[in-house]
């Protein structure tokens, strides 16, 4: 959260000759940090991140506290300078509202009566403070209580005396349905259990620590106000708060626990402020009814402790010098007592030691690399292996695409995909990005729809992690591989795929079984590797639905199978010691032949054989390149004529092909 | 023809087809390419010899293919050997400038790349990369990360959650589990890393994470990476000495990082670390604040993510951080990557460039 500092203002707190650079620079690095400067008239103002655990340093006064801490390390001369707050005058009657807490949720209430205000703009150098913070100012009631919230990080309410008819105030936690207009003039129903203010007749008054209510605010007729702080417990705050949508400063600094020791100071304040704006005069004694004070731990920190985390040893009176700085108390080395507004954030060793170092400052602290034993770890094959599949499609020519995981209802409905088997995002940013998808191909294909607007040929591929639905149970998280190409290009899709089995060592998985998807995402061009995926040219329905109107190929394998059969040994055979004789056959093939079974027939057919590979085909004609060897001689052609002949016989007998000619 | 022909008298004729065909090529007057098409084309010499080898007895037809196929060879090498030596008198003129033949050319996603190179620079000082789940259990995004339910901390990162009022998903199990969450960081990969309860811990987590975010510097999917250390005695120090290591490795030798104070629930202290800017050389410009870029959070694992994790607080500590992929490459010195979304855009035009 930031917040913005006049340094005009700052320095009503901080006396330091540091110009705003050197408070920047150096506060930034041990304390909150100081985002930038903003020159403003003639004036700067910081913009300062304050972490969520620092809610003490969120004020003018709060920043200018760890200023004083900080400065000094760096040579620069620095103190804090407290309220300037005047006597309470005490001859005034008690307060006549009467304040019943009924909701166990209050740590401390202060209340006080001030009688005869005049409600008018707030002088200049009021208003223009604020509109530096951010401010927007309105008269001079309401511009005190956020003037004494931004000066002491503690908010502050301002009821119209006059409108308490009942002179009651029952803070109770609310009941479901009950109703409330907010100052602003918005209308709220309740959750149940927000913490609120009743003025005994069942009528909301207040929606405490939030916002104030249309009921009981300041208008241009108030004569008397009650200047109200309480502190209420925080989550009670953010509940009310979150529940009803209502983010005010006062709510963000309220639920993360303000000191209810600081509210003292910041009626003080108010009630000075006041006086001397409004012409208004005291009219009760400060009611102060401090119900919980804030638990503060002491912390034991060794030496060896600090030594440990820092890396270095630091001087016992250096560490207590820091702490007392910071408003801790230490006693012993180090038994360590933080200031009421650091109660909650200080709890255990490690809070502590993070304040001596960050004082000291991370920059002194030396830098080393691990120096304890490497653990012996066996790596993730699955990694390693999905890098050598991309390096090995970008050379292959593809380009990789990184889609969103989230897919549309509308994908999930064009892939036949069951959303009951999907994981759904419960608050979505948009409706493109609903479902975790079970499938990358849907992302892959709407890419492949997007990039054909402004190219005719792609060569695209995805590999990434898709979710697949385990009922009861988080996902299974499963990295695939879409590889696509616009086209008709089975047999390079078939190449692709054999290739990557030949890498991986796995036998090329013959299954006759077709696309088990319900859709149809093939055409009759296609072919299944079983669970480990499939090849083929994509069905032109389903790309028109894709509003793709040119063939696309795809390849689909699931990695985490391939891995999972990864045999990547390979099995050293002694190169030949006699050259082979390789020779090409032609054959004419009656309707209706494939290559596949030739070969592994023809293969088998003599030990002289080496192997048999497709070359080429030609209409009906389709050539093989034949290799003989022998491990013991070199042939001649008298060696291989005979299992020629055998060969040419096979083919014809078995697969109807007749030989044409040795090419 | 449709007389047989004698073997030796066919093997003669091929010899003889052979030796004219090698006077050819060795004459120089006609191209290789005319050669080739005139000495084996299917009007050859050859090709109208090979077409008879059919009329040779049948016991010997095997023979005859096997010299048809030398004689081939023959010829082809004579061809291989001219076109290598010299030049055809009829053919084009060497052109230098004339475009190379390039080989296919692909291209890596950046996020693939830097995340090689990030697990590459880790690797090096025995960080090793592990996978931990993207969709996971709130307790692991969450609770044993210090951040219980309803906490304000929370808010910060903006967390898709998932539907588990799916029938699929029984009420007993969501109250045993709590809610599944997309993961809007890498730090549960710190949970499930220090269950393994394998000491001490150098790990890298690189997963895609999730908010609820678009703009010109984030996209509701994005990657982060997580390093953890945990060990006896690990400092400050060392956390200093690994973000120095990996910036310099990462970015250039010249870069340098800082750590500020900062806070996460997670970690105690809490750091926000930053690195020196590579336009300005850490001397202040526009892109960054004072010559410093805002890298990403780390801190010391907190106690009670350690004993949440079963690892014993008064034995170990150790050190995390989480940084964004996408974010640390835009950072690199020279990218002028202004706008995360391209990254995700699938625009061929833009992945090409890479």
């Amino acid at each position: 959260m930031n917040i913005l500092i006049p340094d005009s203002w700052l320095r009503d707190f901080l006396k330091t000759k540091a110009t705003p650079k050197d408070i920047q620079r150096c506060v930034s690095l041990c304390g909150p940090s100081v985002e930038r400067i903003n020159k403003v008239e003639n004036d700067f103002v910081y913009d300062v991140e304050i972490t969520t655990n620092r809610v003490d340093a969120y004020s003018v006064y709060g920043f200018a506290r760890e200023a004083a801490a900080i400065l000094p390390e760096f040579g620069y001369a620095a103190r804090l300078l407290p309220f300037p707050l005047k006597e309470l005058h005490p001859k005034v009657p008690a307060l006549d509202i009467k304040i019943t807490d009924h909701s166990s949720s209050t740590n401390r209430v202060l209340a006080i009566k001030l009688e005869n205000v005049t409600l008018a703009p707030s002088p200049k150098w009021l208003t223009e403070r604020l509109e530096k913070v951010g401010q927007r100012p309105l008269n001079n009631i309401i511009d005190i209580t956020n003037y004494v919230m931004w000066e002491t990080g503690h908010p502050a309410h301002a009821f119209d005396y006059d409108r308490l008819r009942e002179k009651h105030i029952i803070i109770r936690e609310a009941k479901q349905g009950e109703k409330l207009v907010t100052l602003d003039g918005k209308k709220y129903t309740l959750r149940g259990g927000e913490v609120l203010f009743d003025d005994g007749t069942g009528t909301i008054i207040d929606l405490p620590g939030v916002m104030g209510t249309l009921n009981t605010i300041v208008t241009n007729e108030t004569k008397n106000v009650l200047l109200f702080i309480e502190n209420t417990n925080p989550a009670k705050i953010r509940y009310a708060s979150m529940g009803l949508s209502i983010r005010t400063q006062a709510a963000t600094i309220n639920e993360k626990g303000p000191d209810p020791t600081l509210a003292y100071t910041t009626i003080r304040r108010a009630i000075d402020l006041t006086c001397e704006l409004t012409h208004g005069r005291i009219g009760s004694k400060l009611y102060d009814h401090y119900i919980h004070k804030p638990t503060i731990h002491t912390v034991s920190v060794s030496g060896d402790q600090l030594s440990l985390y820092l890396g270095t040893e630091i001087k016992p009176h250096r560490v207590i010098t820091i702490l007392k700085r910071l408003g801790f108390s230490v006693t012993s080395r180090y038994s360590v007592r933080p200031p009421t507004w650091r109660a909650q954030d200080i709890k255990i060793p490690e809070d502590v030691i993070e304040e001596v170092a960050r004082i000291y400052g991370y920059h002194n602290i030396q830098t080393k690399l691990p120096q304890g034993e490497p653990p012996v770890v066996l790596p993730d094959p699955q990694l390693a292996w999905e890098q050598e599949i991309k390096v090995r499609l970008r050379d292959w020519g593809f380009t990789e695409l990184y889609t969103y995981s989230m897919i549309s209802q509308k994908l999930m409905d064009i892939f036949g995909l069951d959303p009951k088997k999907a994981y759904k995002i419960s608050n979505p940013l948009s409706e493109e990005w609903v479902y975790m998808r079970p499938h990358l191909f849907p992302s892959v294909l709407a890419a492949v729809e997007q990039n054909l607007h402004v190219r005719d040929s792609l060569k695209l591929f995805e590999l990434s992690i898709v979710y697949r639905f385990r009922p009861n149970d988080l996902p299974q998280e499963t990295p695939s591989l879409i590889v696509v190409w616009t086209g008709e290009k089975f047999r390079e899709a078939k190449g692709i795929a054999e290739a990557l089995f030949q890498l991986f060592g796995v036998p090329v998985p013959l299954s006759t079984e077709s696309d088990k998807q319900g859709l149809k995402v093939y055409t009759d061009q296609h072919l299944s590797y079983g669970s480990f995926g499939s090849v083929g040219v994509v069905h032109p329905e389903l790309l028109a639905k894709m509003n793709i109107h040119t063939p696309v190929t795809r390849v689909y394998l699931d990695i985490f199978e391939l891995v999972k059969h990864a045999n990547p040994i390979r099995k050293y055979v002694p190169i030949a010691k006699y050259p082979p004789i390789i020779e090409d056959l032609s054959f004419i093939v009656p309707e209706g032949f494939q290559v596949g079974p030739l070969i592994e027939v023809l293969s088998r057919v003599h030990k002289l054989i080496e192997s048999i590979t497709f070359l080429d085909a030609y209409e009906n004609k389709r050539t093989f390149r034949v290799t003989y060897s022998d491990p013991t001689k070199t042939l001649t052609g008298m060696d291989i004529a005979p299992i020629r002949q055998k060969l040419i016989e096979y083919a014809g007998e078995k697969f109807g092909a007749m030989v044409v000619t040795a090419k | 023809m449709s007389e047989p022909i004698a073997t030796p008298n066919f093997i003669g004729m091929l010899l003889e087809c052979q030796q004219d065909a090698l006077d050819a090529v060795a004459s120089g007057e006609k191209s290789v390419e005319q050669l080739r098409l005139e000495l084996l084309g299917s009007k050859s010499e050859l090709s109208k010899l090979t077409k008879q080898i059919r009329f040779v007895p049948a016991v010997d037809r095997a023979q005859a293919g096997t010299v048809v196929n030398q004689v081939k060879q023959t010829i082809l090498q004579a061809l291989a050997a001219r076109g290598s030596t010299q030049s055809p008198k009829t053919a084009l003129s060497f052109d230098p400038t004339m475009p190379g033949i390039t080989p296919p050319e692909g291209h890596l996603h950046i996020v693939t790349q830097a995340i090689e190179e990030i697990t590459r620079i880790f690797e090096r000082i025995s960080f090793t990369r592990s996978r931990h789940p993207e969709v996971d259990w709130d307790w692991y995004a969450f609770g044993a990360l210090n951040m219980p339910e309803n906490h304000p901390a929370r808010d910060e990162w903006e967390t898709f959650f998932i539907n588990t009022t799916n029938s699929q998903i029984t009420n007993k199990q969501i109250s045993n589990k709590k809610r599944i969450v997309l993961t809007p960081h890498t730090s549960n990969g710190q949970v499930r890393e220090m269950e393994k309860g394998r000491l001490p811990i150098r790990m890298i987590n690189i997963a895609k994470c999730y908010r609820r975010q678009i703009d010109v510097s984030h996209t509701p999917m994005f990657h982060q990476f997580e390093g953890l250390y945990i060990d006896h005695n690990v400092s400050i120090s060392h956390l200093k000495g690994v973000l120095d290591y990996f910036a310099m490795q990462f970015f250039g030798a010249s870069r340098k990082t800082r750590i500020r104070p900062f806070h996460f629930q997670f970690t105690e202290p809490s750091f926000e670390v930053d690195v020196t800017c590579g336009v300005c050389n850490g001397r202040g410009c526009k892109l960054c604040k004072e010559g410093w870029l805002e890298l990403g959070g780390s801190g010391m694992v907190h106690p009670v993510v350690l004993k949440n994790c079963g690892v014993d607080p008064a034995k170990y500590t150790g050190f995390a951080f989480g940084w964004g992929v996408e974010r640390c490459y835009m950072m690199k010195a020279g990218t002028q990557l202004d706008d995360i979304r391209l990254l995700y855009s699938n625009d061929v035009r833009f992945l090409e460039q890479f």
